[in-house]
């Protein structure tokens, strides 16, 4: 066989057999459809990914990482040790220790400790692992949610969301298999890019579904052009191409009529599972959700109602964690406590719903920023002013997890006296992406695609990454 | 089924027989199960034992001898392949059986290595008759026992070269001349307009400016405006100019370095410039500027050599011929320039309209050492380094510099393998929907062999005698019969050649995402032949742009800036233009080589709804509905004509003036939805219709009645007295830096502020209520006494905050009252500010009922559905 014929990008999607990355595509339908479902090379434990991003970076010092011993050297100056070789955005010299301004208490059959600020999820500790351990290697906002959700910190790299639709397919063809909800008045620092298809096809890249306007960009038809003109215009482009396919016979005119068909069906169910207005009161209640608005708890309930719907990877980004203490809207005393309280409700919600409606086992639920935040009070341009906040902090921080296979009530991981490093069961984001990857039965290690002469991964090019075994059920 | 199976077989049977090529049969074997352990990169190397050198896998240079020449059952790499218990490789696929026995044939047969096809220069083979595309062509076809398809007829053939050459369907006056035309030569003239039309530039600098990883914004977090469109239009010009390859390259890579440089040779070292860079806080300028280099060495060797050098900045390429070391002597050359990882995005050359982002030679002591990258991190240097190219390649041009100049002399040299047949490759590639060797972005032992190596060879070869003449090709190209040939496709030829490798019948594929867009405006008359200039904003979807610590706006493009081609749209790195993602265009993140064309329900949603592709269904329905003297069936065939420049058939025909019918006989009952489609653009562009209410600082600034004492909680009732209140206009605050301060018109530097004003509202209902404010403080607005918008974000520009619907049912025509509650954010004596403005727009001005309005709004839908065939959105 010539290796002019080899695999190419183009030829994955039509000669499975062919190249690498053929062995996800096994099937015949993932010839004619990239994104038709395929079986999981591994044994899956969870169908579906809902990823909760605090795009800004909440602080584990106020939240989830009980330090009582970082509140005796409150106003001290930071030992110079650790400040030794490091690099930060905007601490400068020689910084004070900061305790936390908030209680904590020990919750639940797992003994979490959880601060005041998240009450509702200290209900919830026992459905999930709580990981105190994470590190990255990125200390800014745009490369580090990059390196979270790319495996890179530079643009140009493919998404989690892309990897795991490329991987698996979608089950719900009348919806998008990567979806993405963005709140808190911004885009994550990244970009786009958070939820681009980078270097594979673009038909893996996540779409973005909004609750105010159009739910999907273009989905509704202009106004004046009524859904009965629309499906006549339909049929008329359909009958003119298969007119003009009986004259030039290419086969390719019978995928674009598909598309069409498709883009139809996608105007009615993205719509209906977008409206969360015929919800139950329970359920709004439950969630704190109103409709018509855009909020992180509206967007935790269409997670559910996307993962219930066959839809492979929900990514949620919410805007407002980075509490530098520059100004109050930045103020860990002012504007955490009203940020806490919104996440909270929301999303013990959203574990406490898919759990009563069996689907907590069959998605992996995962809550973080893209670094945490330091124990020494941040001293933008080397002074105080009258707040306080910290500066990014890649040295050790919190993230939980949930369903999809993970143990339920796990404390696993834990940084110093002080918070600084993570000092036990260390976890980096590549074995964060490893764990999500292997718990939706695809392999961190085979999964790729050839991209500037290497086989690119999720996981980079190193096989440092591995699957956190310990917090698996 | 059968006499396939029996055609395979047989096929295998030949291929016993045949002869082994390393290259053909041996190497893709070795690179894709054993290279990454026993490759060039004597880091990953395991057991002292490499493959890829003759002299290595025979133990000659001193490491392990895995391979005897001529016995392949002496040879321990035979044993390993097959040994069940301790398998080669460890872990993954085994070799196939078909595999195995190919090893071993090519290990009897002496185990011999030839170089890589691509590594060794172009030479043209045979004497090639006639069109020497054709000649090539041809011997491959005879070879299947195929022949070419039949000339597609004229229309065909006018709609195809005129897109390919120039990205827009041709003129009505170029087609008419060309229907017209019954000289021999009538094909070769269309092809010359073409050619040394404007819109050629535009056409082949888009395909230039994926390469160079163009954009208008400086990426990551704030992604902040970057003034670099003189670079643009650069390339735009060069490619009209037709510029010699050699020298296009030059200019880019090293117009700062040529004897006293023009200003244009300057403004062409943008190319590099394009690299993006972070102002996040704390980022190291260092680390930043390294990778922009690393990114600068990569994109050099993927755009005109076909390499993935970008591998060998961690390690040894584990592939092609370049080490570790050799990547950072490539880095050296690039490494002298004066820009770093900031802001200022220095240095810049200012122009007499514009500024543009230039290379820059640092200076005497200012120059830099160059050091390996131990893993390729920048904070692990190592051994320093030389500038120099690979061994593997030709060596610099004599008298070449060892600068960024002899680099750029070094890529265009005559000796160079592979520059031309990159380049070659890649303009075909654009004529054909595919390049002769597939994976355009890699000509190295990994990537495809070429399907016509011999006609790559020739076009190389001929491209450079020619003196690098890039229309001369294009024309070579167009002028053959190969690609004239109709698309059509037959069950023998589908059977027979799938994907058209062979070149049987012409080319067939779907557009590019600049060329959907502009082929839309182009068919309604609406696409506007401006060229160069600040990039433009077409319509966009609110809630774009929503990028973080960054104020700026996406404010449409008033008059025929809306309706420019699509190259000239603003590209925000972060926030891509919306239809242009859906149809796969990039982000200008990274160098894109190769568009991968995706099919997916969201490009048929861009066509048919977004407001961009509808109002060009509104034009080219009022555009066809012309006179008043037309029948259906002529106001058909225009609308056809225009969007797919051939006539329908007759069952077409039919088939439009049907669905005319139907959409009409529902508008008849729908007198609304017929002024809406008619109006579509007055409903769209709202800031045509928009009236200010209360204005801001920007324009007529609007007289505010403020306090600074608290007035207690009855403030905002209508009949609150106000007399002892201040009066004065926005922008009120205090800012610290100078230059800012001058933005502030009334002082206020306490921790509050109450402010009213009253408006007229006209008599005629208003519609889309806006509120815009530029802010550093928490701010509050009312509207008779309702609150209508809230909040406690900076912004840094004017922003627009959507009103609350209530607020906006408190309107009444005639007198009615703004008022706005400000907070200090920052501490005393920090920024604070706030300026509100509050605007509305006039309903659309729609056309009196007549007779014949449904009849009219009918074609608006029949229009859309026109612009959305198959066959629109293909070059067939």
């Amino acid at each position: 066989m010539s290796n002019e014929f080899s695999a190419t990008r183009r030829h994955f999607f039509r000669h499975c057999s062919l190249g690498l990355a053929g062995m996800y595509m096994g099937s015949l339908a993932a010839q004619e459809n990239p994104l038709a479902a395929k079986k999981p090379p591994l044994p899956a434990k969870a169908k579906s990914v809902i990823y909760l991003h605090m795009a800004g970076s909440p602080s584990q010092l106020e939240l989830f990482d009980y330090k009582p011993e970082l509140q005796k050297y409150d106003g001290k100056d930071c030992p110079q040790h650790l400040l030794e070789g490091k690099r930060f955005a905007f601490i400068k010299g020689v910084p004070r220790m900061m305790g936390t301004p908030y209680k904590f208490a020990k919750h639940g059959g797992s003994g979490a400790y959880v601060s005041e600020l998240l009450p509702k999820f200290s209900k919830i500790v026992d459905d999930v692992t709580i990981i105190r351990s994470m590190t990255t290697d990125q200390f800014n906002h745009a490369p580090a949610q990059l390196m979270l959700h790319t495996g890179n910190p530079r643009f140009g790299y493919a998404s989690m969301g892309a990897w795991a639709t490329y991987g698996l397919g979608t089950e719900n063809q009348d919806l998008p298999g990567f979806v993405v909800l963005v709140s808190g008045g911004n885009n994550p620092d990244g970009g786009k890019s958070l939820w681009g298809s980078g270097f594979l096809p673009s038909v893996y890249q996540g779409v973005q579904c909004r609750t105010q306007g159009d739910p999907v960009l273009f989905l509704s038809d202009p106004e004046g052009m009524s859904r009965n003109m629309r499906r006549k215009t339909l049929d008329a482009i359909k009958d003119l191409n298969e007119l003009q396919q009986k004259q030039y016979g290419d086969p390719e005119t019978q995928a674009r009529i598909a598309q069409y068909e498709l883009a139809y069906r996608m105007q009615i169910s993205v719509p209906k599972v977008m409206d969360i207005s015929k919800e139950s009161d329970a359920t709004h209640t439950l969630y704190g959700t109103e409709p018509g608005k855009v909020s992180f708890a509206n967007n935790c309930l269409l997670a559910r109602r996307l993962v219930e719907n066959g839809v492979r990877f929900v990514q949620l980004f919410h805007w407002g964690w980075d509490h530098h203490g520059s100004s109050r809207r930045e103020d860990i005393r002012y504007a955490l406590p009203p940020q806490a309280k919104v996440t909270d409700q929301a999303i013990a919600a959203l574990v406490t719903d898919l759990k009563q409606r069996g689907l907590l086992d069959q998605t992996l639920i995962v809550w973080g920023g893209e670094f945490g935040r330091t124990p020494m009070r941040e001293n933008r341009g080397g002074s105080y002013g009258e707040f306080i906040g910290r500066d990014h902090h890649p040295y050790g921080f919190t993230m939980w997890l949930a369903g999809g296979g993970v143990k339920a009530g796990l404390n696993y991981g834990a940084t110093d006296e002080i918070g600084y490093y993570a000092v036990e069961n260390k976890v980096g984001v590549r074995d964060l992406q490893a764990t999500i990857l292997n718990q939706i039965g695809l392999d961190p290690y085979t999964l790729h695609y050839p991209f500037n002469g290497l086989n690119a991964r999720l996981i980079g090019p190193t096989d440092e990454g591995k699957v956190i075994k310990d917090i698996l059920v | 089924m059968r006499p396939a199976i029996i055609l395979i077989s047989f096929a295998a049977a030949l291929q016993a027989q045949a002869p082994v090529e390393f290259q053909r049969d041996i190497r893709p074997i070795l690179n894709k199960k054993c290279m990454a352990c026993h490759g060039a990169d004597e880091r990953g190397r395991m057991a002292n034992f490499r493959l890829d050198t003759h002299d290595g896998a025979t133990g000659l240079s001193g490491g392990y001898k895995g391979i005897v020449p001529g016995n392949s059952a002496a040879s321990r790499v035979i044993a390993r392949i097959t040994d069940d218990k301790r398998p080669m490789p460890p872990s993954g696929p085994r070799l196939t059986p078909t595999e195995v026995s190919l090893i071993r044939r090519w290990i009897d047969a002496g185990a011999p290595y030839t170089s890589h096809w691509a590594f060794e220069k172009p030479a043209v083979k045979g004497t090639p008759e006639g069109n020497p595309i054709d000649y090539y062509v041809k011997a491959r076809l005879d070879k299947a026992g195929l022949a070419f398809s039949p000339e597609a007829d004229r229309h065909t053939l006018a709609r195809r070269v005129a897109l390919d050459l120039t990205g827009v369907p041709p003129s009505k006056e170029l087609l008419n001349a060309f229907l017209a035309d019954t000289s021999e030569r009538a094909y070769e003239n269309l092809v010359d307009k073409l050619l040394s039309q404007p819109q050629y530039g535009e056409r082949w600098a888009k395909m230039w400016l994926d390469l160079a990883r163009y954009a208008d914004t400086q990426g990551y977090e704030k992604d902040n405006n970057r003034t670099i469109w003189p670079y643009r239009d650069w390339v735009i010009k060069a490619f009209n100019d037709n510029m010699p390859f050699d020298r296009f390259t030059i200019e880019q890579i090293a117009g700062d370095l040529v004897p006293n440089p023009t200003e244009s040779q300057l403004i062409a070292t943008g190319f590099h410039r394009n690299t993006m860079t972070n102002t996040e806080g704390g980022t190291d300028d260092e680390e930043f500027r390294d990778t922009a280099i690393k990114d600068r060495v990569a994109v050099s060797g993927q755009v005109w050599m076909g390499l993935t050098a970008g591998c060998a900045q961690c390690h040894t390429h584990k592939y092609d011929p370049i080490s570790h070391k050799e990547f950072y002597q490539l880095y050296a050359f690039l490494n002298q320039t004066e820009d770093n990882d900031q802001p200022s995005d220095a240095p810049v050359l200012k122009l007499a309209n514009a500024s543009t982002l230039v290379m820059k030679e640092l200076a005497g002591e200012k120059r830099r050492k160059t050091r390996i990258h131990d893993r390729g991190n920048f904070l692990n240097p190592t051994d320093e380094v030389q500038p120099d190219v690979p061994t593997a390649f030709h060596p610099l041009p004599a008298g070449a510099p060892r600068n960024r100049l002899g680099f750029a002399q070094w890529l265009v040299a005559k000796d160079n393998p592979l520059t031309a047949r990159v380049t070659v490759n890649r303009f075909w590639a654009r004529m054909f929907g595919r390049g002769i060797v597939e994976t355009e972005e890699d000509f190295g032992t990994q990537g495809a062999t070429p399907s016509h190596p011999e006609l790559l060879d020739w076009l190389a070869v001929e491209f450079m005698r020619t003196d690098w003449n890039v229309k001369n090709l294009l024309k070579t190209i167009a002028m053959s019969r190969t690609y004239r040939q109709s698309s059509n496709v037959t069950p023998a030829l589908l059977e027979k050649d799938p994907d058209n490798r062979l070149l049987a019948r012409g080319a067939r594929f779907r557009l590019d995402a600049e060329v959907v867009r502009d082929q839309a405006l182009a068919s309604a008359g609406m696409l506007s032949s401006k060229m160069y200039g600040k990039p433009v904003m077409p319509w966009q979807p609110d809630g774009i742009w929503l990028v973080v610590y960054n104020g700026d706006r996406w404010i449409t493009s008033p008059g025929e800036d809306r309706y420019r081609r699509s190259l000239y749209t603003y590209m925000r790195r972060t926030s891509p233009y919306p239809s242009m993602s859906n149809y796969d265009a990039p982000t200008g993140e990274v160098c894109t080589v190769r568009r991968i064309r995706t099919n997916t329900p969201l490009q048929a949603l861009t066509a048919l709804n977004d407001p961009v592709f509808f109002e060009a269904a509104q034009k080219l329905a009022l555009r066809t509905i012309g006179d008043a003297a037309r029948s259906d069936r002529e106001r058909a065939d225009q609308l056809f004509r225009n969007v797919l420049v051939r006539p329908p058939s007759k069952d077409e025909l039919q088939r439009i003036v049907k669905l005319h019918r139907e959409t009409r006989d529902e508008l008849k009952r729908n007198a609304a939805a017929s002024q809406r489609l008619l109006h579509y653009d007055q409903t769209l562009y709202v800031e045509d219709r928009e009236v200010t209410l209360a204005g801001d600082a920007r324009k007529s600034p609007a007289e505010w009645q403020y306090t600074t004492d608290d007035p207690g909680a009855d403030w905002l009732s209508a009949s609150f007295d106000t007399s002892n209140w201040k009066r004065g206009k926005g922008m009120f605050g205090f800012l610290t830096a100078k230059d800012q301060q001058k933005e502030i018109i009334t002082p206020w530097e306490t921790d509050y502020i109450w402010m009213r004003h009253d408006f007229e509202m006209p008599a005629q209902a208003m519609e889309n209520f806006r509120i815009f404010a530029k802010n550093t403080s928490g701010f509050e607005v009312f509207l008779n006494g309702v609150p209508a918008v809230s909040s406690v974000q900076d912004r840094g520009s004017y922003y627009e905050y959507r009103v609350a619907p209530q607020a906006i049912q408190s309107l009444k025509p005639g007198r009615n009252t703004i008022a706005v509650k400000a907070t200090r954010t920052y501490g005393m004596g920090k920024n604070q500010s706030i300026d509100v403005s509050f605007v509305a727009a006039r309903p659309p001005g729609y056309t009196p009922q007549t007779r014949d309005l449904a009849d009219r709004a009918a074609w608006v839908a029949v229009a859309n559905a026109i612009l959305n065939l198959d066959e629109a959105v293909t070059r067939r």
